[in-house]
């Protein structure tokens, strides 16, 4: 049995040294259009020259996104994927239990039309939507960035002020607290009235604990991921309904089951309402 | 012979003061320990494209074409003949995404799905047949029904519907729980009616989405089916001295 084992690994070899040396033949005939392909030479975090990036050790930021030069981002926070946080010429600190959420461009930039050039400060708790702009300003504690906003220079948004999606605030507006400005050019809109102050407090729990589950499974070495793509198929066949209706308790893995933590809690939400 | 001891000795010293004086971040994650620790270290791999979260796993269509630096998460479905084109974000973390039959998420989109809509409809954004999703646009929770154009840089907000037929502007906001009816172009922030289209142009609106797809055949072929990474990374673990 094991020669027999050996000569199908052996076997086995041949055709892969076989396919890799196709895999040559072919590039010489692809010739100046053959692609090589790299390794992935993305840095999430990367210092210029002296400049650095500090990220809180609990922090997720997710590998696709970018944070160059002097960028702090506290504890407990979450730059998403795609994210380009560009601290180059100045400084961007992100507070803690912030959210930046996908796509977002946090920039400070060298030359402006006033001539002075800002940091970007966010605080804690805030939300900063997908694909928002943000170019030299401040957001406050506990404040809401909607969702494609750019927000230019020297724009303040004060302590529980929102951003509205899609807007554009331009520079030097100061937004004041607990109000809603949006549109293009962003406008007073209207208050804040209680129900959204306590969304943004639900959002970043919520986003929270969906970073925990995002970090975790960017952090997984390969062979856990192979694996894991494994079980899944495993258990892939068997669905949950026709298992139940036939009165079948089904066991899954431990490892299969999504963690709870990203979904919030059904009963909670139930009863608050 | 003298040559070739020279050259091993020279390369051995440069790795060996490349090693010392390496910034401390970088370190190569298959010699990473902890999930803490690490999450901001250097990473070879880059982003991986398709990321499972628990059992949600997302799936592509064989033939569709999904750009290496897009990320799918968690509950995402991307069906024949669709393309989710350059940095992406489709995340199904919260609730399904699904980018339908012929349809395309162009270039630097977000896709999220809030986890309940406000109108009461599924909060799964929904992305139907035959549907162009201009590039940085961002859908949340939004139901999109077979041949729409959304156009570039627009925003849809939880719970809406953008019905059969109907084009939406670039750079439009559509508010929370709005409703696009059939056959109408719609543009602004927020968005407003303009005109109700002709027929001639809602023909179009397939033939478009069809022309993408056409457009992403040529894109797929040019990416072979297992990559050739593993040559470079060999050469680099060799260039290191670490042992494959």
């Amino acid at each position: 049995m094991g020669t027999l084992g050996k000569a199908i690994y052996t076997v086995g070899f041949w055709v892969r040294e076989t396919g890799q040396a196709l895999d040559r033949l072919g590039s010489r005939l692809q010739g100046n259009y053959y692609f090589q392909e790299q390794l992935s030479r993305h840095r999430t975090v990367m210092n210029v020259f002296d400049k650095v990036p500090v990220v809180h050790k609990e922090a997720f930021v997710a590998p696709s996104a970018s944070l160059m030069g002097a960028v702090r981002v506290g504890q407990g926070s979450a730059i998403w994927y795609g994210c380009i946080l560009r601290g180059d010429v100045n400084s961007i600190s992100v507070g803690s239990g912030t959210n930046i959420l996908d796509n977002s461009l946090l920039h400070v930039a060298k030359s402006n039309l006033a001539g002075k050039v800002l940091p970007v400060k966010i605080g804690d708790n805030v939300t900063v939507g997908h694909s928002a702009v943000l170019h030299g300003c401040t957001v406050e504690d506990e404040s809401f960035v909607g969702t494609g906003a750019t927000l230019l220079d020297g724009v303040v948004v004060e302590k529980n002020a929102m951003v509205a999606p899609g807007a554009l605030v331009r520079q030097n507006t100061r937004i004041p607290s607990g109000e809603v400005w949006g549109g293009n050019p962003a406008k007073f809109l209207r208050k804040l009235n209680d129900e959204e102050r306590s969304f943004f407090s639900e959002s970043t729990t919520d986003n929270a604990s969906l970073a925990q589950g995002h970090a975790v499974e960017n952090a997984k070495p390969f062979d856990k991921v192979e694996f894991e793509k494994v079980l899944r198929k495993k258990f892939a066949a068997k669905v949950e309904d026709y298992d139940s209706l036939l009165g079948a308790v089904q066991e899954t893995s431990p490892e299969a089951v999504l963690p709870k933590n990203g979904l919030p809690d059904e009963a909670a939400k139930s009863a608050n309402k | 012979m003298a040559a070739t001891t020279l050259a091993r000795l020279s390369r051995k010293i440069v790795t060996a003061s490349t090693h010392r004086n390496q910034l401390p971040q970088r370190a190569f994650s298959t010699e990473s320990s902890s999930a803490a620790a690490d999450r901001v270290k250097w990473d070879y791999r880059g982003q991986r494209q398709i990321i499972p979260l628990g059992q949600w796993l997302p799936k592509i269509a064989v033939d569709a074409y999904v750009a290496p630096n897009v990320v799918l998460a968690g509950q995402v479905r991307v069906w024949d003949g669709a393309s989710v084109w350059n940095g992406s974000v489709l995340r199904g973390d919260l609730n399904k995404i699904s980018v339908g039959f012929c349809s395309n998420v162009q270039e630097k989109s977000v896709i999220h799905a809030a986890w309940s809509s406000p109108t009461g409809l599924p909060a799964e954004t929904l992305i139907e047949r035959f549907v162009t999703v201009g590039a940085y646009s961002l859908l949340r929770s939004c139901t999109i029904e077979p041949e729409c154009i959304i156009g570039q840089h627009s925003i849809l907000m939880e719970g809406s519907l953008v019905e059969t037929h109907s084009i939406l502007e670039a750079g439009s906001v559509v508010p929370p729980g709005r409703r696009i009816p059939t056959g109408e172009l719609w543009a602004g922030n927020p968005a407003r009616f303009v005109r109700t289209l002709t027929h001639e142009e809602t023909l179009e609106i397939p033939k478009l989405a069809v022309a993408i797809n056409d457009l992403s055949k040529a894109y797929f072929s040019e990416y072979l089916p297992y990559s050739t990474v593993y040559l470079e990374v060999e050469k680099m673990k060799k260039n290191l001295g670490i042992s494959i």
